[in-house]
């Protein structure tokens, strides 16, 4: 059977929090992960702050070493020869460090200089990348001048000068507009598709995952809880739980004899989540999913503590809502 | 079984040829004091106070335990330079008994010459100047001689009957004959097991490559800094101009006159490292937790470069940024001292150069460490601006209060010339990387390493000098690797 491009087992990692050397407090990150990315994927990997995504990535670029299990790229333990396994991967992180007196060319050749290439090349695939990432027109000016979204471009430039054979990336879209959101978004698709370059990717817009990505991978608390294709996610979802949009008046009020919310009583209710209630005027409008069966219980419900309805309409399965029914529906991102 | 032994040569993991090396170095070095101490008196100071000295009432006797003609080679350390000990008919009062000497004066001591051995005093047949001086370590093959001298004490006619220890001129060798043997042997196996320790380092030379990248890069940066424009411009104009005063000072009477070439170049060294370090630890205060704040340390990690390879790389950046910078100034500062003054040794100008540069790296290295566990920029710079107080500022009230604390009369007069008192300061001096320097600086204006500084031999100066850079290396690679485990 042939290898994983990326493979993941059992990967545990503690940070210790030290005083003078000694080790006071211990937090687990990463409890026992195992995860899987095969070749040619575009690989989401979904997962509430806190859950253990950047740092399963940095233990994968190496940045972090993980106290136990393996990472292996291709089948060889990355630690074994990190020289080698490092050359296979690009990496963007989240936060662009990036040296500001540097300008475009003189920041790829400085990078490209821990990589196994000749002054020729570098300077082939530096103009390559920056004409493709749209930065050709600012190659000389310093990058300490440029906009986030320019920085991020040219980090992805610097990811993939020595053509990795698996791009990561920790929230690639963060601090980008829409514009620079979309523009990324095809330039991944490209690589992927014409390229056959791998791409993991860590991000908070589930929507952009959702868009872009093959295969999704949901981690909370520090363990992977799901790891499949997006199209067979959704199937399953949509078998255990339905999306719905309700039309409402009086909703958000405290529910009677109780002093709580009356959403809060509700999501009390195992295998109901409510999405989002959006203030419509008038009306408020409550997106849930929930078990089939527990729609009379809801209506029932809301109807005798005052709450009128307007409308019920059933929705599309989102990966958002795949999220939050596994994530338990508290996500911060 | 020989290819059993190959097999475990060849799984020997990284380090361990290194440590095997060092262990057989550790060998030699233990056959090389046992050699010492086997072949060779090494405590001539006991045999000098294990002579009886009897006085009757017109008679001195001074008695060896040895019996005359007896022999034996003692190895010391020359307590002054031969040149003052040659007896000549202005230097000696004819007749006159000397009690540290053990001796009279007449006439048959010219042109002779005493040795002070570590204590002991050898009457040389023979004028020693200008072939050995003090401070150097030697061998002397000594007898025991007799001899009846006279000498007048309160009025009264006395016979001195003496034993004695003599030596000729040609059984007075240099230490270091014998111990560059022990030491080019200790050597060769050093670098031989470092060589098969480094041959196992996965890509080396390509991290090596990574390394000078690195350190190219952190050079053209560092130099560019105006914290390096300021420091570099400060620590030539000052060092240049000492180095025109020692040499002044060398024509001069006053209290702060420089007695030669060799003493200026000591103070000079001392100046060079007071500023220098400065601006060593000045430039790679923050170097580390800078980028670990701008995030551009993450971007350098992902890449196949070793923790280690970051840490050497920046390391040698850094030390050309102030090195390069230090060598000019260095340069310009002997010129004009040997231009005003004398010439000091060729081989303390070279190593005032050279071990200038390893004291930067030293001072580099060590302010890596602080910069990697520091946890904020507030703790960086004192980290930093403490450690060169302490090296170069009040280095010397440390010694006071570690020498007080074992008991030497701090508050007495001259407590400074006292030998318990130098021997504490030359020990500690050790501690400090710029004493180390200077130390060194001192050691090759002689012409020889079997040297000794207050009880500090010269070997263990400079291993000093090379264990300061690599043990600060090793823990600033250490801390850095550290974070990786989180």
């Amino acid at each position: 059977m042939a290898n994983s491009l990326l493979e993941l087992d059992k990967v545990q990692k503690d940070y210790r929090i030290r005083s003078f050397g000694r080790v006071i407090r211990t937090t687990k990150a990463l409890d026992k992960l195992s995860l899987k990315v095969e070749k040619g994927q575009i690989f989401g990997f979904l997962g509430p702050n806190g859950a253990g995504k950047t740092t399963t990535i940095k233990c994968i670029t190496g940045i972090l070493k993980s106290d136990s299990g393996s990472i292996k790229i291709e089948g060889e333990n990355i630690e074994d020869n990190s020289f080698e396994n490092k050359n296979k991967i690009g990496f963007l992180p989240e936060q662009i460090g990036l040296y500001g007196n540097l300008n475009c060319i003189e920041t790829l050749a400085f990078y490209a200089g821990f990589y196994d290439l000749d002054a020729e090349t570098i300077e082939e695939r530096s103009l390559e990348l920056l004409k493709v990432l749209g930065l050709e027109k600012d190659s000389k000016r310093n990058v300490g001048e440029f906009s986030l979204g320019m920085k991020k471009r040219l980090a992805l430039a610097i990811a993939l000068l020595h053509k990795p054979q698996i791009l990561i990336l920790d929230e690639p879209t963060s601090g980008l507009d829409p514009r620079g959101v979309k523009a990324l978004r095809s330039v991944l698709r490209d690589l992927n598709e014409h390229q056959n370059l791998t791409i993991l990717l860590s991000s908070h817009v589930l929507s952009e995952v959702q868009e872009i990505c093959t295969h999704v991978g949901i981690i909370n608390d520090g363990k992977l809880i799901r790891q499949e294709s997006i199209q067979k996610i959704r199937e399953k979802v949509r078998k255990t739980a339905i999306k719905l949009s309700l039309r409402v008046k009086n909703f958000d009020k405290e529910k009677s004899n109780e002093s709580i919310l009356l959403n809060q009583y509700i999501t009390k209710k195992k295998g109901i989540s409510i999405i989002e209630v959006n203030d419509l005027g008038k009306h408020q409008q409550i997106i849930l999913t929930l078990k089939e069966k527990l729609i009379p219980w809801v209506t029932n419900k809301l109807v005798s503590e005052g709450v009128q309805i307007f409308s019920i309409e059933p929705q599309d399965t989102s990966l958002e809502d795949v999220f939050m029914t596994e994530t338990g529906g508290d996500s911060n991102d | 079984m020989i290819s059993r032994r190959l097999n475990q040569w060849n799984n020997l993991k990284t380090w361990q040829p290194l440590i095997v090396a060092i262990s057989l170095v550790m060998v030699v070095a233990i056959l090389h004091k046992a050699h010492w101490e086997l072949t060779t008196e090494t405590s001539p100071l006991e045999t000098w106070k294990g002579k009886t000295i009897t006085k009757g009432d017109n008679e001195t006797n001074i008695n060896f335990p040895e019996d005359i003609g007896d022999s034996i080679t003692f190895k010391g350390i020359l307590m002054t330079s031969p040149k003052f000990e040659v007896y000549n008919n202005d230097s000696i009062v004819l007749g006159e008994y000397s009690k540290d000497e053990a001796l009279v004066y007449d006439e048959d001591l010219y042109g002779k010459t005493i040795i002070n051995l570590s204590g002991m005093r050898i009457l040389v047949n023979g004028d020693l100047s200008g072939k050995f001086f003090e401070s150097e370590v030697i061998t002397v093959k000594a007898y025991v001689i007799e001899n009846t001298s006279y000498y007048t004490e309160n009025e009264q006619s006395i016979t001195l009957n003496r034993e004695g220890w003599e030596a000729m001129p040609e059984d007075i060798h240099l230490a270091s004959d014998t111990d560059y043997y022990f030491f080019t042997t200790e050597l060769i196996i050093l670098a031989i097991g470092s060589y098969y320790s480094f041959s196992r380092i996965q890509n080396l030379r390509t991290q090596l490559r990574f390394a000078k990248h690195l350190a190219l890069f952190e050079f053209g940066r560092g130099l560019k800094a105006p914290r390096m424009i300021v420091l570099g411009s400060f620590f030539t104009i000052f060092i240049v101009g000492i180095g025109w005063l020692l040499g002044d000072l060398q024509n001069s009477t006053s209290v702060f006159a420089v007695t030669s070439g060799n003493d200026g170049i000591l103070r000079l060294s001392y100046f060079s490292f007071f500023v220098v370090s400065l601006a060593a630890i000045a430039v790679s205060v923050d170097t580390i937790h800078k980028e670990r704040q701008s995030n551009t340390l993450n971007m350098l990690l992902a890449r196949p470069i070793n923790r280690e390879t970051i840490v050497l790389g920046k390391a040698l950046g850094l030390t050309m940024v102030v090195g390069v910078p230090a060598f000019i100034a260095q340069v310009l500062g002997l010129y004009f001292m040997t231009k005003a003054g004398e010439m000091p040794t060729i081989g303390s100008m070279i190593t005032f150069l050279l071990f200038g540069q390893v004291m930067i790296f030293t001072m580099v290295t060590f302010q890596l460490c602080l910069a990697i566990s520091a946890k904020n920029g507030a703790d960086v710079v004192i980290y930093g601006l403490g450690a060169w107080l302490l090296f170069s500022v009040v280095w010397t009230l440390l010694v006071y209060a570690v020498s007080f604390a074992i008991g030497i009369d701090v508050s007495a007069q001259n407590f400074e010339n006292d030998p318990e008192y130098q021997a504490i300061a030359s020990r500690l001096a050790l501690l400090n990387p710029g004493f180390v320097y200077q130390m060194a600086v001192g050691l090759f204006t002689h012409r020889t390493i079997s040297i000794d500084f207050e009880g500090v031999p010269g070997w263990l100066l400079l291993l000093s000098l090379v264990l300061w850079p690599l043990i600060c290396l090793r823990i600033a690679t250490w801390l850095f690797k550290r974070e990786m485990r989180g």
